[in-house]
């Protein structure tokens, strides 16, 4: 919106007297919904900080590309298989001699006894594994199976987080205490730990569970909901810890005095005044911990504690691949390299947007 | 002092217990009953009675976790459900020195490592230096230890493979050799998962070391000890580093918190006989007892890290006051 003006301030600080320049910046304010109109001087704050911010992003090279390779990622994830499933012509099986059709072997979980360990080739665009399994395939739903993790996790970790954080921030008390109390456990203990123990004594009894769910249940998938399960709950204390502090600050600020004295209900300051205060810490913190939410799910599944087989996760498919490392290293590279990718390029989405929303967290 | 430390304690106790009891909690929660699997085909109505006796099953589970408890202090861990005759500690204490020996070089790696680094980035801040190295720094924070794990083995074969096996750096890239022995060929197994095990402490420290290392360096007695003319070494060593190291002190409890953890993935991708690797197998047999011990003892490890820590701090840092 008004981009070229902000720079134009420090440089002209005459402008700030000029009549007709006010006027305007206070309307332009009003648009883009600063939540205190009344109290900031237009000034001081010319533009809304969230365009400010998302400015700032846009320039970070860095953090552009990466979620420009996590879309791509995300897109490959959802329509890949299908479109996968619907390339190639008719195959004659040498194993049991049926034809089969591309929607048979581009599954991740067909096996074509004959053709294992291939390298790339028409048929399979990345080769096959050691039970003759499209690794493209594998691969693909492997990253399916990774987003859908981390955005069930993310869910869990911003409601609850939001929740007890805000409620512990602008009450204090007892929710307070229980908030410090527990953070300071799942500091103490290393999550990693709690997700092993769990998913090594009652990962069998969630299978026998979680199995009838549908769709999400099937294909050795139903230990995921048990897995990201503990994910969430060993993520959520940051997250409600960041919101706490976030909301202990807001708490104090005029505009929130100011909708008290109005005689606004707490629940009202809360859901409209404080709530959607906290959309940049959120945001960052929630992408930062997608990266170690994939981290966690794909470790888990390799140390064959979370997806079973026939399922496909980057973590299985390296646990699988390990064992031929010396024979055909390019099954175990593919998955530890697109692994290597999504976490980095979360990492650096995260880092881009707490640069841009605070700026003077940057050295 | 004494006061800090009796508190400490207290706390450290109410963590240990209530480690102890979510996992005793889960073991007699688990699903099977441990001694018919145990007993397998001997399995008569008798037998069963005698047996559940003699692991003291037949208590009522507030007698078994005293029990438990009392056992614990007294470094008992308390019966195999997999091997018969075994006990924990025999089957756990193989592993412990090497968990040890890996664990203590990596921690030591990370210091000697990952401080210089963050502090030669400070040093020459915003030039090449510094963004190269922090890039590839973060890359290792990020990267997940069993990913750098792979890429470290496929690159040791490759360099076999393109040396034809003569260099002489014919690396296995599984096995571990005698514990605390260092002959070459008990080298050659160590060095690269060490390696792998350090990475994310090295870069964590690095990371860490250098924005630490750059405030200091902003501070007024910088300025002014720059300003009565004392030679630049002298201004960095002596008055910079220094205070640069307090909060450093402070993160060996989460770095101990990351080598529990990465000791699963770097014991079993470089197949280390080491306590994770035993927790592994136990939780694959559904050993209880055993899981039970490792989760206790690696909780233990990083509550005492933690301690460790906020001792060193008060330490190094004789403004802070113990309370």
């Amino acid at each position: 919106m008004d981009t070229r003006k902000d720079p134009q301030q420090p440089v002209a600080p005459g402008a700030m007297f000029s009549p007709s320049l006010e006027p305007e910046m206070l309307s332009l304010d009003q648009a883009a919904g600063m939540p205190v109109p009344a109290e900031v001087t237009p000034a001081q704050k010319p533009s809304s900080p969230l365009r400010d911010s998302l400015r700032r992003l846009r320039r970070d090279v860095r953090a552009m590309v990466s979620l420009g390779i996590i879309l791509f990622f995300v897109l490959v994830a959802l329509i890949g298989p299908p479109i996968y499933q619907h390339i190639g012509g008719p195959y004659v099986s040498n194993v049991n001699g049926l034809t089969l059709s591309p929607a048979d072997y581009h599954n991740y979980y067909h096996e074509e006894l004959d053709r294992q360990d291939e390298g790339p080739s028409a048929q399979y665009w990345l080769g096959t594994d050691q039970l003759g399994r499209d690794i493209l395939a594998r691969l693909m739903q492997g990253v399916l199976i990774s987003l859908f993790v981390a955005l069930f996790v993310e869910v869990l970790d911003i409601t609850l987080g939001i929740t007890v954080g805000v409620l512990a921030g602008y009450y204090g008390g007892l929710i307070d205490q229980f908030l410090a109390r527990f953070t300071d456990l799942m500091f103490a203990f290393p999550g990693l730990l709690l997700i092993i123990l769990v998913s090594g004594i009652f990962g069998q009894s969630a299978d026998a569970v979680f199995s009838h769910v549908p769709i999400i249940g099937a294909n050795g998938n139903a230990r995921l909901l048990l897995v990201g399960l503990i994910l969430a709950i060993t993520a959520w204390p940051l997250m409600a810890r960041y919101v706490r502090g976030q909301t202990l600050q807001l708490k104090e600020q005029q505009f929130i005095e100011a909708a008290r004295t109005a005689g606004t209900t707490n629940l009202r300051i809360i859901l409209r005044h404080i709530i959607p205060n906290l959309f940049s810490i959120v945001v960052v913190a929630s992408t930062l911990n997608i990266s170690v939410t994939i981290v966690g799910e794909s470790g888990i599944s390799l140390l064959g504690l979370g997806v079973q087989q026939p399922g496909s996760s980057i973590g299985l498919m390296i646990s699988d691949a390990t064992q031929n490392i010396d024979t055909y290293p390019w099954e175990v590279l593919v998955p530890c390299i697109v692994l290597a990718i999504i976490v980095l390029c979360f990492s650096f989405l995260g880092d881009g947007l707490r640069d841009a929303f605070d700026p003077r967290s940057k050295d | 002092m004494i006061q800090f430390l009796v508190k400490r304690f207290v706390g450290l106790l109410f963590v240990v217990i209530g480690v102890t009891f979510i996992t005793f909690v889960m073991g007699i929660n688990a699903p099977g009953d441990p001694i018919v699997q145990l007993l397998g085909q001997h399995y008569t109505p008798q037998a069963y009675a005698a047996l559940k006796h003699a692991y003291g099953l037949d208590l009522p589970w507030w007698q078994q976790y005293l029990n438990y408890l009392h056992n614990l202090f007294t470094f008992n861990f308390g019966l195999s459900y997999e091997y018969p005759n075994r006990s924990v500690w025999d089957i756990l204490s193989s592993g412990v020195p090497v968990s040890l020996e890996l664990g203590l070089w990596a921690l030591l790696l990370q210091l000697i490592i990952g401080i210089p680094l963050g502090i030669l980035s400070a040093l020459r801040a915003n030039t090449w230096i510094d963004t190269t190295n922090m890039g590839i720094m973060l890359a290792l924070y990020a990267i997940p230890v069993f990913v750098l794990a792979v890429f470290v083995q496929v690159f040791i074969l490759w360099l076999d493979n393109i040396t034809g096996g003569s260099s002489g750096i014919n690396w296995p890239v599984a096995q571990w050799g005698v514990p605390w022995h260092y002959g070459w060929s008990d080298i050659q197994f160590k060095i690269a998962p060490i390696l792998v095990y350090a990475a994310t402490g090295v870069a964590y420290y690095a990371r860490l070391s250098r924005t630490t290392m750059m405030e200091v360096l902003r501070q007024d007695y910088v300025r002014t000890a720059r300003a009565k003319g004392l030679r630049e070494r002298v201004v960095i060593y002596r008055h910079a580093l220094r205070n640069a190291m307090i909060p450093l002190v402070t993160i060996l409890g989460v770095t101990i918190g990351f080598l529990v953890t990465g000791a699963f993935f770097i014991e079993r991708i470089f197949n280390i006989p080491g306590i994770a690797n035993i927790t592994l197998t136990s939780i694959y047999s559904r050993d209880y007892p055993v899981i039970q011990a490792t989760t206790v003892l690696l909780a233990v490890a990083v509550v005492l890290g933690n301690l460790i820590s906020d001792l060193l701090y008060t330490a190094v840092d004789p403004r802070i006051k113990i309370q």
